[in-house]
């Protein structure tokens, strides 16, 4: 086995690693807003609000991440005079915003089922007691339902952001050199695929295995019971076992 | 020409297109199958006695579902492609021997959906009441006896579910495998968008095509399971 | 509840035979199980002849499901002899733990003969209530459908729910459940019923129904082994009462004399407690 070809390519990698990170992290925090606030629109009782969340959820959840983005860099660019007077030109150019763009509308609407799921699981008489107490609705929103859900929907949006972390390589397919992108070209021009396949898979695993950590240490910080946390301890623990 | 006609009058346009979404369909359900394959391999080595054969499973599983299914496609079609110039080059022939992409995708799809699948098979298997397997072997039942009467026929109803995920995730993932330059309905409409420079048409044409496929099969697993749910509703 | 004002005037039909003379359906020696460190069962010893109607008293964790059990095989135990409607099997002792594997055709012959009914009923969720009946009768002792099928309408009418022969167990009771169960049971053409707490699951006004079939049965002169806490049927019902305290015998004979007069402090209490 070839190490120092393996090291470098590990390094010529790595240097990719930030804009993965980078494309992933802005995409999963616009993302999670969206999805609040389409969880809540799916929820409220103004129907016309409701039946806009479910149209946007049904259709950005049964058609491809990549037609997507492919409609938003190059479809777009079609309209390429108005959007230039509109001043939203130098966003559509840009292959970064536009991914971010894509990846982040397309995880609203997976998560936004996530989020209503946890909604939904607020046990009824959490609720009841905060309105005994005489909260509004916006202070019970805030102080009761939010943190509760937020706890419930945790481990499902947990692998959401994994699949954000994964979605990340469809940048390459528009021109973005991020971690995908320089593996497939080192592949294209040495030919040696499976020494440069197992660099990048390396890290992106390292990158999942970190978040499955994260995910599991906010879990564990916002589950004040000691069972529960005793079982999200020996979770982290196969989980050390299992990936070493 | 206006968007009609480029896509239905003289463009006939409409044509590729739903040749690539054809063949979108059937790279998906050769994906699925293969999936089925081996997902039912790891989910028995997953539930085996085994602990080599387990740890592997889980090895393959946590490794499928953590990295990008776009790595996973240029391994096999670059590897697959590396491999047979080997083969080539042992007979005399030189430089870059490209292989099927069909094949290749479907293969891909298979590696990747797997690892899903497994997960569907095993926790269907979980599902079964461990009482009625008692029953079974109460009543003298052989083991291959029990697969087939209790274990498979019900395993089957709890996995539907799942296995729609799975068709779901596994038709919308075809759209990567144009990267290896397989002509399906990403694919065609790439190729529309850059012979017409309409590429916001053909793109929005891939998109509701793709919508069209996903609710129609969306409309298909909801009914099998609807029918398969029938002994498990209560009166 | 109406059994325990009936009494033992009817008796199983078999019994007019002398009890020496009854061909021994069950007998068990020295029968012993573990599981880990924790021995259940500490060498029993029990018999069964034709028309007994043995019930099986005991605390919970006395090892009275595991006797029944070691049966029909579902625990393989670790040491003794069982004899099951004529197949005599001894197992040896496992001193290295190991087990020996009883033939296919011998289990197949002993778990068809003793029919086993399970506290949780165990249907098969996926088949209608025929579908159930038949499946053993054909899949595993290989007779011909239609005969099957006959016999399973007779059995289900048995038990009074021939017309439910097409309805999925999720739809039904969990006292019509049972019966299915049963009627699941006497579809194998069982020597011997094994009854394992059949009513433990149901709801108190579901019981009834259960006993009454079970009672039915025991008039007809069917030999079976019931575990139950119901102290009625044990009391009036059965021909025998075995009392298993931590893996032993501790009291047994014939039910009228066991309850008149218990020789063990054990059972005395037992009983005082579970009839207040």
């Amino acid at each position: 086995m070839d190490f120092r070809f393996l090291g470098e390519t590990f390094m010529t990698l790595l240097a990719a690693l930030p804009l993965t990170l980078y494309l992933a992290l802005v995409s999963s925090i616009c993302g999670a807003l969206g999805a609040l606030v389409l969880a809540l629109m799916r929820l409220s009782s103004a129907r016309p609000l409701s039946l806009i969340a479910r149209a946007y959820v049904f259709v950005f959840r049964g058609t491809p991440l990549l037609i997507q983005l492919f409609l938003i860099y190059y479809g777009l660019g079609q309209f390429r005079p108005s959007l230039q007077m509109l001043g939203l030109w130098p966003f559509f150019r840009d292959p970064i915003y536009c991914t971010i763009a894509a990846l982040a509308m397309n995880t609203a609407a997976y998560g936004s089922e996530i989020v209503r799921g946890g909604l939904a699981a607020v046990p009824r008489g959490a609720v009841e007691a905060a309105i005994a107490c005489g909260m509004s609705p916006g202070l019970r929103f805030r102080r009761v339902v939010l943190p509760l859900a937020t706890r419930i929907a945790l481990p499902a949006y947990g692998n959401e952001l994994i699949v954000m972390v994964k979605a990340t390589s469809l940048a390459s397919t528009i021109t973005i050199m991020e971690v995908t992108g320089i593996a497939g070209k080192l592949i294209a021009e040495t030919y040696r695929t499976m020494e440069i396949f197992a660099c990048a898979a390396a890290i992106y695993l390292l990158i999942n295995f970190v978040l499955t950590r994260l995910v599991l240490t906010l879990e564990w910080w916002m589950s004040p019971d000691r069972t529960t946390r005793r079982v999200l301890e020996q979770i982290g623990e196969t989980k050390v076992k299992v990936t070493a | 020409m206006d968007s009609y006609d480029l896509l239905f009058g003289g463009g006939r346009w409409w044509i590729p297109l739903s040749e690539g979404a054809l063949t979108t369909v059937t790279i998906a359900a050769s994906g699925f199958v293969l999936g089925a394959i081996f997902g039912s391999a790891l989910a028995l080595m997953r539930l085996g006695g085994n602990a080599v054969a387990r740890r592997l499973a889980d090895i393959y599983t946590t490794t499928l579902r953590g990295i990008p299914d776009l790595l996973v496609i240029y391994l096999l079609y670059f590897g697959g492609s590396g491999a047979l110039g080997l083969i080539g080059g042992f007979f005399g022939a030189t430089g870059f021997i490209g292989i099927p992409t069909f094949a290749t995708g479907a293969l891909a799809l298979g590696v990747v959906s797997a690892a899903y699948q497994a997960e569907v098979f095993r926790g269907a298997f979980k599902a079964i009441a461990r009482g009625e397997l008692e029953a079974g072997r109460a009543c003298g039942m052989s083991g291959p006896a029990m697969f087939r009467r209790i274990v498979a026929p019900q395993a089957l109803r709890f996995a539907l579910p799942g296995l729609g995920n799975v068709w779901q995730l596994i038709l919308k993932e075809t759209a990567l495998i144009s990267v290896v330059g397989l002509v399906e309905l990403m694919r065609a409409a790439q190729v529309g968008a850059g012979s017409t420079r309409q590429p916001f048409l053909f793109y929005l044409s891939a998109f509701v095509l793709y919508l069209v496929i996903t609710s129609i099969s969306g409309r298909l697993f909801a009914r099998a399971e609807a029918i398969c749910a029938r002994p498990y509703r209560r009166a | 509840m109406t059994l325990m004002t009936s009494t033992r005037q009817n008796e199983p039909s078999a019994m007019p035979l002398p009890n020496d003379e009854r061909p021994k359906k069950i007998e068990i020696e020295g029968l012993r199980k573990s599981f880990g460190k924790i021995e259940v069962l500490k060498g029993i010893s029990l018999e069964a002849c034709q028309g007994d109607v043995v019930a099986i008293l005991g605390a919970s964790g006395s090892g009275k499901s595991t006797l029944l059990r070691c049966l029909n095989f579902l625990e393989t135990p670790d040491a003794g002899t069982l004899s099951i409607c004529g197949e005599r099997i001894t197992m040896p002792a496992s001193a290295k733990g190991r087990m020996i594997q009883v033939d296919r055709q011998t289990l197949i012959r002993i778990r068809t003969r003793a029919a086993m009914v399970f506290q949780s009923f165990n249907l098969w969720s996926h088949m209608t209530v025929l579908e159930n009946v038949i499946e053993a009768p054909i899949q595993v002792q290989r007779r011909p459908r239609a005969v099957c099928v006959a016999e399973a309408e007779a059995v289900l009418a048995r038990v009074g729910l021939a017309e439910k022969r097409h309805t999925y167990p999720a739809m039904l009771s969990g006292g019509q459940q049972q019966r299915v169960a049963i009627a699941r049971a006497l579809a194998m053409r069982p020597e011997v019923l094994l009854f394992d707490e059949p009513t433990s699951a149901l709801d108190p006004e579901l019981v009834g129904e259960v006993l009454t079939v079970m009672r039915s049965l025991a008039d007809e002169g069917r030999t079976m082994l019931v575990v139950t806490h119901e102290m009625g049927f044990a009391r009036h019902v059965s021909s025998r009462t075995v009392f298993l305290h931590q893996g032993l015998v501790e009291e047994e004979g014939p039910s009228a004399d066991v309850f008149a007069n218990p020789k063990s402090e054990r059972f005395r209490q037992f009983i005082r407690r579970i009839e207040v």
